[in-house]
């Protein structure tokens, strides 16, 4: 095994040194340590605060030309009602949803459940929230029926991006990987202060997160329906992932 | 795959012939090219970030050993396995033992031109293991036993009526009336088989040394259900993927999408690390990275060729190129094709078997001006047919033909004396005098008549430049 890999790197560095006459580079470069790149993304916070309306009326118009379907409500009653109107107009009968905080805020679930929408919260915390919790691996599996089955995901976001119209979900208790792909519509609820104006200031916060304890398995950058053009250059949605997006927007 | 390279010359022969995928290649330009060009005008600072890009691939490709190590280490600190292949038969090895001690029998593979070269899915399907391509254009070249047409469309040599009929052949399903049905028909077939895989297999678009990131650019979704359904992820790399740092995908994530597609972001963009963590709520058990060299190390070792390592396989060279739009994919007869394969496929394959892909360009440089990365696309097709004619001890190229090295000889005899040039021209007179139909020479004896089958030689004139410059015309007169 070691053989394999030590093969590997001495062909890798005679092919290098035969190269060292046209294209020496002395050093990989430095990366920054953690406090360079936490001060960088202070002052991209510090940007974005700043500039919070200006980035949600960009995220706005990005979003909209991305495929999203984007509504704007007043408040969060409004944006509560926003999220049953979606469900009840597809003749939704199951949702599943993650854990992010701003959907416990607007109280998704009761006025859900009252239109008759069985709701379940993707949250491995979410068994021993009534008292008989079930072994992992079990809720693990009824969690993923409940996606397969769901006719809606919700989900809020962990950043979004102004520039390209985009909402990021970062794995983590709570946020599973499946809820935003896996049934045929998405609904992302984001809220003002965690827009970014563009990708750079984005992967600047990812880069601080990630130095910042146990760096997060899994991360997406989510820009609009699933899309394919594989036949003659068509535009079909919805082939994998949810063909029908919407985004929530919160003052 | 194993490469067709020698058939170059019939392959692109009967595509020009072909009415259907002549209408598709026309398709490209409208498709991509012109949407790449508009991508790339509305974006502020494009040929500062194609010269930073260029810069920052040059240093990593120059320190790769390094950047390797950098990355392995991160990946394995969040309880990923890298192995390193040095060859496509080292990277199926590994896949295929994994798959069998873990008692796979299912395996989902989103895009990798990686597994292409490898042909996995062969290797696995003999050894009894059903694995499925889930791009939809991977998906219908894999039901219809061909290769990749292009790197980002692998399929788009075939219509809705071709797709349909495949499906109903192969799949038994009701022939589709539009595209959006067969949309749905793939999203039913195949979600089947998320469900049921015990392995996603990937491909990889960056590798980031920093932070031990995998990072997957794709548009519909079958990236993240293989990276996120089945219990094992396996992701299969170039070695020449990795780039340093995660602000850098900021910049690499414009450039490629922009010249793939002219999407200014695909609808996703996945970064793994590694496998799960006990606090997620799913997600693999185990991640697994091959890295691939398969040849690469080839072009590293030659200073000349090293740049071709820089590319990001956009697929933008593809559809800039007169050459490809004409001939289209199947020709090139390896998973690379375009002016990009023109150059590494030779240097992944056989230089000698794959000759007439260096020729396969009229060096407009269209390539290069399309390329987000700015390689020099033409300068290294020189270089290969330079290496073709005289030979390379770099990668042990043989020489040419002694016909021909004996023919540039007498060709640079020629014009470098101006008494022969002058005597040379007198004999082409006369002795074209038979060959000349209607102002056109429209047939040469061999071995000249491969320049006279698709086109018409002009005769020289009755009185040449020189003869004029000779007799005034060199004095103003």
């Amino acid at each position: 095994m070691t053989t394999e890999r030590g093969e590997f790197f001495s062909t890798l560095g005679r092919a290098l040194e035969r190269g060292v006459g046209q294209a020496h580079e002395p050093e990989p470069i430095r990366f920054d340590d953690e406090a360079t790149v936490a001060m960088r993304a202070d002052a991209v916070r510090h940007e974005a605060d700043a500039r919070g309306g200006e980035l949600l009326d960009q995220l706005y118009a990005s979003a909209e030309a991305g495929g999203w379907v984007v509504h704007r409500p007043a408040n969060a009653e409004e944006a509560l009602g926003v999220v049953v109107d979606i469900a009840v107009g597809l003749g939704a009968k199951s949702l599943v949803r993650s854990d992010h905080d701003v959907l416990g805020e607007l109280g998704v679930d009761g006025p859900l459940s009252e239109q008759g929408i069985v709701v379940t919260k993707m949250a491995s915390a979410a068994s021993s929230d009534d008292g008989e919790s079930a072994p992992m691996e079990a809720a693990a599996e009824s969690m993923r029926d409940a996606a397969v089955g769901a006719d809606l995901g919700l989900t809020g976001s962990d950043y979004a991006v102004a520039e390209t119209g985009s909402v990021v979900l970062v794995a983590g208790r709570g946020v599973s990987r499946i809820v935003s792909l896996v049934p045929p519509v998405h609904v992302a609820v984001v809220r003002k202060g965690s827009v970014l104006p563009g990708l750079d200031e984005l992967f600047t916060m990812l880069r601080r997160d990630h130095g910042a304890g146990d760096p997060a398995s899994y991360v997406n950058v989510i820009s609009g329906p699933s899309r394919s053009a594989d036949i003659e250059y068509t535009l079909v949605t919805g082939v994998h992932g949810p063909g029908e997006v919407h985004l929530i927007l919160l003052d | 795959m194993r490469p067709r390279t020698r058939e170059f010359r019939r392959g692109a022969a009967a595509a020009i012939d072909d009415e259907k995928i002549q209408r598709s290649l026309l398709g490209l330009y409208e498709g991509f090219h012109k949407s790449r060009q508009t991508a790339a005008a509305g974006t502020e600072d494009w040929e500062a970030l194609r010269e930073r890009a260029r810069q920052v691939k040059t240093h990593t490709i120059a320190n790769l050993d390094r950047y390797l190590e950098m990355f392995e280490a991160r990946v394995t600190e969040m309880g990923g396995i890298v192995r390193f292949a040095a060859d496509a038969e080292a990277a199926n090895r590994y896949v295929l033992d994994l798959a069998r001690s873990r008692g796979v029998r299912t395996v989902v593979k989103s895009k990798s031109m990686v597994s292409e070269e490898m042909g996995l899915n062969e290797v696995l399907a003999g050894a009894g293991i059903e694995s499925v391509e889930t791009d939809l254009g991977e998906y219908v070249i894999q039901l219809a036993g061909e290769a990749p047409f292009h790197i980002v469309a692998p399929a788009i040599h075939k219509d809705r009526h071709d797709v349909s009929e495949l499906f109903h052949r192969e799949l038994g399903t009701e022939r589709a009336r539009d595209i959006g049905e067969l949309g749905l028909q793939t999203r039913r077939q195949l979600r089947e088989k998320f469900l049921i895989a015990d392995m996603g297999v990937t491909g990889a678009n960056f590798m980031v040394a920093e932070t031990g990131t995998l990072v997957l650019v794709t548009n519909e979704g079958n990236g993240r259900m293989s990276t996120s359904m089945p219990r094992i992820h396996v992701a299969l790399a170039g070695m020449e993927r990795v780039v340093p740092t995660l602000e850098d995908m900021g910049m690499f994530l414009r450039l490629l999408i922009r010249s793939a597609t002219g999407q200014r972001i695909s609808s996703y963009v996945t970064l793994v690390n590694g496998l799960r963590r006990e606090t997620d709520e799913d997600g693999p058990e185990e991640f697994h990275i091959v890295i691939v060299d398969n040849g690469r190390s080839r072009m590293l070792a030659d200073p000349e060729l090293r740049e071709a390592l820089n590319c990001i396989r956009c697929g933008a060279c593809l559809n800039a190129c007169p050459v490809y739009r004409k001939v289209g994919g199947h020709s090139y007869g390896y998973v690379y094709p375009g002016p990009i394969g023109a150059i590494v496929t030779p240097m992944l394959t056989d230089l000698g078997d794959a000759k007439d892909l260096p020729y396969a360009s009229s060096l407009c440089g269209a390539c290069r001006e399309a390329c987000p990365v700015k390689i020099n696309i033409p300068r290294m097709l020189l270089t290969l047919r330079r290496d073709l004619a005289e030979g390379s001890e770099v990668s042990g190229r043989r020489k040419g033909s002694v016909m021909e090295r004996a023919a540039f000889a007498a060709w640079r005899r020629l014009f470098a004396s101006n008494r022969l040039l002058g005597l040379g021209l007198r004999m082409g007179r006369l002795m074209q005098a038979p060959l000349v139909r209607r102002g056109s020479i429209g047939w040469l004896p061999a071995p000249l008549s491969g320049w006279t089958r698709h086109r018409t030689l002009r005769p020289l004139p009755a009185r040449s430049f020189r003869d004029r410059w000779n007799s005034g015309l060199g004095r103003g007169r």
